[in-house]
């Protein structure tokens, strides 16, 4: 029944922010303050969406469950320490609850790979509440066939299928909004299961509601031995749980973020796949998770880089797909109207062919940390990073794409800098892994060389800070990783210098930093401040003995974050919008790594 | 039955097929290993697995010669031809069934359900092993080909 509920009335597109992930390490979903599911693929992060509504528009489905009328969120939060969401609205003089999340740990039972479960509850008068139940698969949002079977609903397409069960039992029709009755002390729960080339197996609500809490309780275990002595570790453990809540179980692998085509600028053409994993994340990551005493998740992150980058040795590919294969080449997907207006919607990612030196860097330092953690490598990772250090050998003077991806290659000096990294730390190994004497003179000579050029091509005497590009004035919010490299000494002038300028030039108001100067990416439109470089700053001050103005720029940027503590990119400084793709690895990554900096700090 | 000649040829041809895969691996057309596959199932040291996995490899490679050298046994006939055939159906049984089939069975290798207590290292091969690389099921064409060419060559129909 649609009595009382205005089926014409479209939901206004919610900010970026208002969404919330649920996760299952498999694939995520993002569910809107409304209660609609309006982003989710199948059966991996980078399938197809089954309900693309964020970015497809009305037509490209969602999965709503919640108040039948407009009503305002009282509360809404991650049940502490675990992956599940609870969403609290105030309806009339009452109050509905939805309770949901997917059941990550499925190996070894009967389950559907997929699981999402959701119950609506109410603690005091009857409320009124609607199912929308929508699913359009792929990105020319197919209608499923549809079964009404006994113990649920069916809709169907080719080797897909998703069921839809509930208790108690409510005439669920795709396409039609069914008004629900939620009275206190009988909650409604609805199940969703989707299966992908397999029989669907179908679990009873009570079953699916009793699986979600024992996740739960797995959620709280994982979180239970990251270091109490953590500053603001509410926060970190968020970011932790995102961070593993976007790793492909399967296979290991981060995903960069599990959305495409979110804008960077809102309404403009900057609009990308961010369904893959960037090398970089996972090596960031590898140092996260290990700080924190996630040993098991580092070693995870770096046995996919390697596994991953087997193909293509001894270059490292900027991304690869979740199983390491070739990123599809980039497509526009026509007929969606995007966030916002914000087209062309994009499948698959161009940047992978690019030569991006700096990936060398973030994975020979990810090897680094985990020897100096005491784990030893083995030879195939030896092997491995010997052939990284090769490749920054032989092609450290070309010209590159760099961390920012721009499609006309240029001297960046962060990748020069990125580059030295490899070497020293591939170093810094060898001194207890085997190495040839003529490879390791080679490799010292290639580090000495890039210092020597980099301090000559790529700093500006006059503002005493390294710059982006060689001969270039400009600046590059990359460069605060600096003070990590020890190629200048955290107390140097060049490093103090080149903070201070980033922090003046580039910012954006308050803790917010653009990437660099705006405008000058050769694309039209602008963007906004881009987080992770607010945590690189928070940490470069850290390092450098700046603790007390890393802890108050921290403590800004936390306020900065969603209501459920999690980051996009970027941030539209003048209206603290997020902006790109959300949530986004990178940037909780980076939020870690400063929050383990102001740790490590002296406070004195 | 040659026996002999099972004996001794059914260790040329997967020694044969094991040098052919490494060279795939090396050229960058897959990143299927067999001998770090088969060794996983005991140690989790890659290093040590790959040794270990060879040699079990090596006795994987006479069991399927076995069922080669009987087949030729039966058809009074031992070519090069029917050695490929048999090839291609040993490598449809390996593509479609046993790969697929192995993260059922190996303790280090995750499946395309693995959750968050997972401690797999080895991802899930997939139908065909594509997850592999693309060019996977190729190579693995390949060598179990001339696996069966070798074998039909140096195997006599006694």
């Amino acid at each position: 029944m649609t009595g009382g509920y205005d089926t014409t009335c479209p939901r206004p597109p919610a900010a970026i922010s208002d969404y919330g992930l649920l996760g299952d390490t498999r694939t995520a979903a993002l569910v809107a303050g409304d209660g609609g599911i309006d982003w989710l693929c199948v059966p991996r992060f980078d399938g197809e969406p089954l309900f693309g509504r964020l970015i497809g528009g009305p037509d490209a489905g969602t999965f709503r469950v919640g108040p039948a009328r407009p009503a305002t969120v009282v509360e809404r939060r991650y049940r502490q320490y675990t992956a599940t969401l609870e969403t609290t609205w105030a309806v009339g003089s009452s109050r509905l609850t939805l309770t949901e999340g997917m059941v990550a740990e499925v190996t070894g039972r009967l389950l559907p790979t997929t699981l999402i479960v959701r119950r609506l509850s109410t603690d005091e008068a009857a409320v009124d509440a609607v199912v929308e139940f929508d699913p359009r698969f792929g990105v020319r949002h197919r209608r499923p066939r549809i079964h009404q079977r006994r113990e649920a609903l069916v809709c169907q397409w080719g080797s897909l299928a998703v069921s839809l069960g509930s208790a108690p039992t409510l005439d669920i029709e795709p396409g039609r909004p069914t008004l629900i009755t939620v009275r206190p002390g009988r909650p409604v729960t609805l199940v969703l299961a989707v299966a992908h080339r397999e029989p669907l197996i179908h679990v009873e609500p009570a079953s699916a509601w009793q699986l979600l809490t024992e996740d739960e309780d797995r959620w709280r275990a994982w979180t239970v031995d990251i270091d109490r002595s953590l500053p603001f570790r509410e926060h970190v453990v968020r970011s932790l749980l995102t961070l593993r809540l976007l790793t492909y179980s399967p296979s290991r692998a981060p995903v960069a973020a599990p959305t495409t085509s979110l804008p960077e600028d809102a309404g403009g053409v900057r609009n990308w796949d961010y369904r893959y994993v960037w090398p970089r994340d996972a090596s960031i990551g590898v140092s996260a998770f290990l700080s924190v005493g996630k040993a098991d998740e580092a070693r995870g992150f770096l046995a996919w880089l390697l596994h991953a980058s087997r193909l293509q040795r001894p270059r490292l590919p900027a991304l690869l797909t979740l199983y390491g294969r070739h990123v599809p080449a980039e497509r526009e997907v026509p007929g969606w109207p995007g966030y916002l207006g914000s087209v062309p919607v994009r499948i698959g990612n161009s940047a992978a062919g690019q030569h991006q030196l700096d990936g060398y860097g973030w994975v020979t330092d990810a090897a680094w940390a985990f020897a100096q953690a005491g784990h030893r490598l083995s030879s195939e990772t030896w092997r491995a990073v010997r052939g990284f250090a090769d490749v920054v050998t032989r092609c450290w003077q070309e010209p590159d794409a760099g961390i920012w991806e721009v499609r006309e290659p240029a001297q960046h000096v962060h990748s020069k800098l990125m580059g030295w990294l490899a070497l020293d730390r591939a170093l810094r190994i060898a001194d207890t892994h085997p190495l040839a004497d003529r490879q390791r003179r080679r490799w010292q000579k290639a580090r000495d060389a890039i210092a020597a050029e980099v301090r000559t091509s790529g700093f500006n005497p006059t503002t005493g800070s390294y710059v982006r590009r060689y001969g270039s004035e400009g600046l590059d919010a990359a460069l605060l990783v600096l003070p990590l490299l020890n190629i200048d000494s955290v107390d140097s002038p060049r490093v103090h210098g080149t903070i201070d300028a980033i922090r003046d030039t580039l910012s954006a108001g308050g803790p917010l930093l653009y990437r660099y100067p705006p405008g000058r990416d050769g694309f039209p439109g602008t963007e906004g401040a881009f987080l992770p470089c607010s945590f690189w700053l928070v940490q470069a001050l850290a390092r450098t003995g700046r603790r007390t103005e890393a802890v108050e720029l921290f403590q800004t940027m936390l306020d900065h974050a969603s209501p459920l503590g999690l980051y996009a990119e970027e941030l539209d400084p003048a209206t603290g919008a997020h902006l790109g793709n959300y949530p986004q690895t990178l940037t909780h990554a980076a939020l870690v790594q400063a929050a383990l900096a102001i740790r490590d700090a002296p406070t004195s | 039955m040659d026996w002999a000649g099972w004996a001794l040829f059914g260790l040329v041809a997967t020694a044969v097929l094991t040098a052919v895969l490494i060279t795939a691996q090396l050229a960058g057309l897959t990143r299927l290993d067999f001998p770090l596959v088969l060794g996983t199932l005991v140690t989790e040291d890659p290093d040590r697995a790959r040794v270990v996995g060879f040699f079990m490899h090596l006795c994987a490679g006479q069991g399927f010669a076995l069922g080669y050298a009987a087949t030729f046994a039966l058809l009074h006939r031992a070519t090069w031809w029917i050695g490929a055939l048999l090839g291609t159906i040993h490598v449809g049984v390996a593509l479609t069934l046993l790969l697929p089939l192995l993260p059922g069975v190996h303790p280090r290798m995750a499946s395309q359900r693995a959750g968050p207590a997972s401690r797999a290292v080895l991802e899930p091969p997939g139908l065909f092993a594509v997850n592999y690389g693309i060019q996977t099921p190729a190579v693995v064409a390949v060598v179990h080909v001339l696996y069966g060419v070798v074998l039909g060559l140096l195997l006599q129909a006694k």
